[in-house]
């Protein structure tokens, strides 16, 4: 079979999915909707496996399967194809969109096992799924663009999935519209770059780019990468368009962690990595990427720590590690920001799919304060969701250690980096390590506050099952991407897989200069600040539960701003939305009522008293058409003579 | 100087009976006024000698298809109108506007071309009236039989047709 | 016939003028009369006018097609009258008035 049977199925068999649910989007039946839904996925899992084995066949320096379909449009210069590329950047994707995709779709079966309507649901997860391929697996930026927009769709089907109540439907559209922000950003990018360069084909772009005279700021290239990266800030949830994330956490907890942890928020991730040859022109914007993702990461996580809703705080974290990502890329760390994009697919999909599991028994109980104790009765789901935790804070050697301390490694060292970012990385990791083990003991460890009519159980085997998976990815999924630093004194020396992998097709940004000693020692500071905080937080949490209170009271009104998230919500409600609506209800009332509508009325008016004047003029009435008759015979007649 | 008195008093009657005969509010007295204009033009066609159309004009003109006017009215039982004329100000004025039009586009026309043909002041007439009677009879079964024929049919469908026109729903007198 | 040739004096003008402001008249009552018997009358009117002219010019022309014209004329009002007056009789049974805007109605 060739790729582009392959890869022209990976995105049918989700679609056919999608109608075969779509289409008896009534049926209760959750376990056909479910086993369908799965099984599609599980194919495009097998497809992209096939596709990736294909790949590795190939000498190193020209992995690339691309197909091309037909040609899209063509106007002018502008000519798009409808067709996919697979390089090695995307092939880490589709194996994580698909791979996680389809464990997700699996615990779905029993998450979604109580639900009115499942196979919407299973619809609705499929066309993500298709929508997503599309996105990593387009040859050019406008079929990404499809994929983005197609995302964002399901996206914000999937948040108001239970759009009955009104709170979690203002949810989806506010998810909606932040990235209707983003995205008019990335289109502008997108057009900006054809103008300069020509082109929307990845290859060609990046090929062409170098040719293109910067100067400074207001250069084509850096305008370009500031409004991709403005897209790239409404999809991954980055400061300022992060707003919608936390509250997306009203969709079912699958679709969390499927889409807003694991594959779509780190679209703009993938995009930046796509275009790492035209970003590292760019250096200024670089360093404002650099400088937006460490300071999400630190707002994220410091936020993070004072919420009590477990989606919530995984939500913040998510975001947190999404400004992770960004730091690397803004320091030129392409392959450790896919590689930390990779784990924390893991195991955030992993805590979400866990912290699904944990509200699944709780009976829809999102408040940790009223959990606790649940290690004795979930221990499957308390043990996963453990391995999660470690390799979220960073503990060596679960996967999040690797990729994280890479990045920190980057934000420090890089030609592009700085120490006070690495500062704030390191903090960062601090905080996240506090509200991680913070999460784990109000709801694993302790004392259990739960009610007394709620009687938690295990979860079914369809969630299990994945969260098992999952954990074992998180434990073992950064030994493919081991430092050469760590590799050095390990014995056998295990090569730096990923980093092998990626590196021919990703921008350089030059040789990384610092000692490996320097490198330990940072590594040290920031495993131990880690270690040190979620110290702190077990001996707050379980050993004396009365001192968080205490310092709360004391931090009194720093506790409050940042309980309430530093009121971004309201600032943005008080200084953007509420005179946006204000300017349009003023727009509406005097200029829309006093001027256009009032335009419209008298043409319309006008076109009435037309129609009715003609209409009268053929009433039937006889004798007035005997009069157009005569009056016929005097004009010819008159016109004859006259002529 | 005879001949343009007797012809001004015809045109005289024809044109004040047919002035009556538009503006007349009761149908009966239209069709009266109408019948007394037919006479005075069959009068005038006789002056101009041409005697067998004067007479036909008085026998089915004046005769037969007046009868038949007064008899439907007489069918009908209608009596004298209030309003003669349509609605319409803005339209009746349009109207007699068009109609006045016309009669200008017709005497500008009478008054251009009749000195053309050279007959303006009188022609050579015509020769016999008894004469023409019979040439017009031999000319119509003739040259013109086959009009002739064709009309008598049209004649035959006129009769089905009104018959077939007036029995709808069940004939004149049902209901 | 003692008349005839004596008003041939008057000259041709005359007639067509008398025909033109009968033939006004008639279709001055077709435009504006609401009875559609009048109406018919009027069309006479109008067909009077046109034989008288046919007439003339038959006359002073020495041409006797123009009086075989006034004949086949004649015929086809007398048809016409015919199916007029047979409408006529159709519209008044269906609204007891021969009003010419009942007229309206025939419609398909």
């Amino acid at each position: 079979m060739n790729e582009k049977l392959l890869m022209g199925l990976m995105i049918l068999l989700p679609f056919f999915g999608f109608l075969f649910n779509g289409l008896r989007f009534r049926s209760k039946d959750y376990k056909l909707a479910g086993i369908v839904a799965s099984l599609m996925s599980g194919l495009t899992f097998v497809i992209s496996l096939i596709l990736v084995g294909k790949l590795i066949s190939l000498p190193a320096a020209e992995r690339v399967l691309s197909a091309k379909y037909f040609t899209w449009m063509t106007a002018g210069d502008f000519s798009v194809n409808a067709a996919f590329m697979l390089d090695q950047i995307n092939a880490i994707m589709i194996l994580v969109i698909t791979g996680v995709g389809t464990l997700i779709h699996v615990f779905s079966i029993g998450y979604m096992s109580h639900d009115d309507r499942p196979s919407k649901y299973f619809a609705y997860l499929n066309l993500f799924l298709m929508n997503m391929l599309l996105l990593v697996l387009g040859d050019n930026l406008l079929v990404m663009f499809v994929g983005w927009e197609g995302v964002g769709l399901c996206s914000y089907l999937l948040i108001g999935f239970w759009f009955t109540d009104s709170e979690k439907a203002a949810a989806g559209m506010k998810a909606f519209i932040t990235n209707r922000i983003g995205d008019a950003g990335f289109l502008l990018g997108i057009f900006l770059l054809f103008i300069t360069l020509g082109t929307v084909e990845f290859a060609e772009l990046i090929a062409r780019a170098p040719s293109v005279p910067e100067v400074g700021w207001s250069g084509p290239i850096t305008l370009a990468c500031l409004f991709l990266f403005i897209g790239a800030t409404g999809k991954s949830a980055q400061i300022p368009l992060y707003v919608w994330l936390p509250d997306a956490m009203a969709g079912p907890t699958p679709v969390s962690a499927l889409i807003h942890a694991a594959t779509m928020v780190t679209a703009g991730v993938y995009m930046i990595v796509r275009l790492s040859g035209i970003f590292i022109l760019a250096p200024n914007v670089m360093m404002i990427i650099a400088i937006i993702g460490a300071l999400t990461a630190l707002l994220a996580a410091t936020i993070g720590m004072t919420q009590w809703d477990i989606k919530k705080i995984l939500a913040y974290s998510t975001v947190s590690q999404l400004g992770y990502m960004f730091l690397g890329v803004g320091v030129g760390a392409f392959m450790p920001a896919m590689f930390h994009l990779m784990t924390h697919a893991f195991f955030k999909a992993l805590m979400f799919l866990g912290s699904g599991s944990v509200i699944h028994a709780m009976h829809e109980e999102q408040d940790v304060r009223k959990m606790g104790g649940l290690k004795k009765l979930m221990p499957i789901t308390h043990f996963t969701f453990a391995m999660g935790w470690l390799a979220i804070i960073g503990i060596p050697p679960f996967a999040g250690f690797f990729s994280k301390d890479e990045i920190l490694w980057y934000s420090f060292a890089s030609p592009k980096g700085h120490w006070l970012l690495w500062v704030i990385g390191a903090v960062a990791a601090g905080c996240t390590a506090f509200y991680m083990t913070r999460l784990m003991c109000l709801t694993f460890w302790g004392q259990s506050r739960v009610p007394k009519e709620t009687h938690p159980h295990e979860s079914p085997a369809t969630m299990w099952i994945p969260l098992a998976v999952l954990a074992f990815l998180s434990v073992v999924g950064g030994w493919i991407g081991i430092p050469h630093v760590i590799s050095a004194v390990l014995p056998g020396h295990p090569p730096n897989v990923l980093g092998d992998w990626l590196s021919p097709a990703l921008a350089s940004v030059g040789e990384i200069h610092g000692s490996a000693l320097v490198e330990w020692a940072l590594m040290g500071i920031s495993v131990s600040l880690a270690g040190i905080s979620a110290w702190v937080a077990y001996d707050f949490y379980v050993k004396h539960p009365e001192r968080p209170q205490m310092i709360t009271e004391k931090l009194g009104s720093i506790y409050g701003v940042v309980y309430n998230k530093y009121f971004i919500d309201e600032i943005y409600f008080a200084r953007i939305i509420n005179p946006l609506v204000d300017l349009s209800k003023g727009l509406w009332l005097y200029i829309d009522v006093n001027f256009i509508d009032r335009i419209t009325y008298v043409i319309a008016d006008l076109v009435k008293g037309t129609g009715q004047f003609l209409r009268s003029l053929q009433a039937g009435n006889t004798q007035m058409y005997a009069l157009y008759i005569s009056l016929g015979i005097v004009i010819t007649i008159t016109y004859v003579l006259m002529g | 100087m005879m001949s343009a008195i007797f012809f001004y008093i015809l045109a005289t009657l024809i044109l004040v009976f047919a002035y009556k005969t538009i503006t007349a509010n009761n149908p009966i007295h239209c069709a009266l006024y109408l019948a007394i204009t037919m006479i005075n033009l069959a009068f005038l066609f006789f002056g101009l000698n041409a005697p067998f159309i004067g007479g036909v004009q008085l026998v089915v003109y004046a005769g037969a298809v007046m009868v038949l006017f007064v008899m439907v009215l007489m069918l009908f039982d209608l009596k004298s109108e209030i309003r003669a004329f349509s609605r319409g100000l803005f339209s009746g004025l349009l109207k007699i506007a068009s109609a006045g039009l016309i009669f200008g586009i017709l005497s500008n026309a009478i008054f251009k071309t009749g000195d053309l043909l050279g007959l303006a002041s009188g022609g050579p007439g015509m020769p016999d009236p008894a004469g023409t009677s019979r040439d017009l009879a031999i000319m119509l079964f003739t040259k013109y039989l086959f009009a002739f024929e064709a009309l008598g049919l049209l004649l035959l469908l006129v009769a089905v047709g009104a018959v077939a026109v007036s029995r709808i729903k069940g004939g004149t007198h049902a209901n | 016939m003692p008349i005839s040739g004596v008003l041939l004096d008057v000259g041709i003008n005359h007639y067509l003028v008398l025909s033109a402001l009968l033939f006004t008249m008639g279709m001055i009552g077709v435009l504006m009369r609401k009875n559609v018997i009048v109406i018919l009358m009027s069309i006479e009117l109008m067909l009077n006018a046109v034989n008288l002219t046919f007439i003339t010019f038959s006359t002073y022309n020495a041409n006797l097609n123009g009086q075989i014209m006034v004949f086949f004329v004649m015929t086809i009002a007398a048809a016409e009258a015919g199916v007029g007056l047979a409408l006529a009789v159709a519209i008044y049974k269906k609204f007891k008035e021969v009003n010419i805007r009942f007229f309206e109605q025939l419609r398909g």
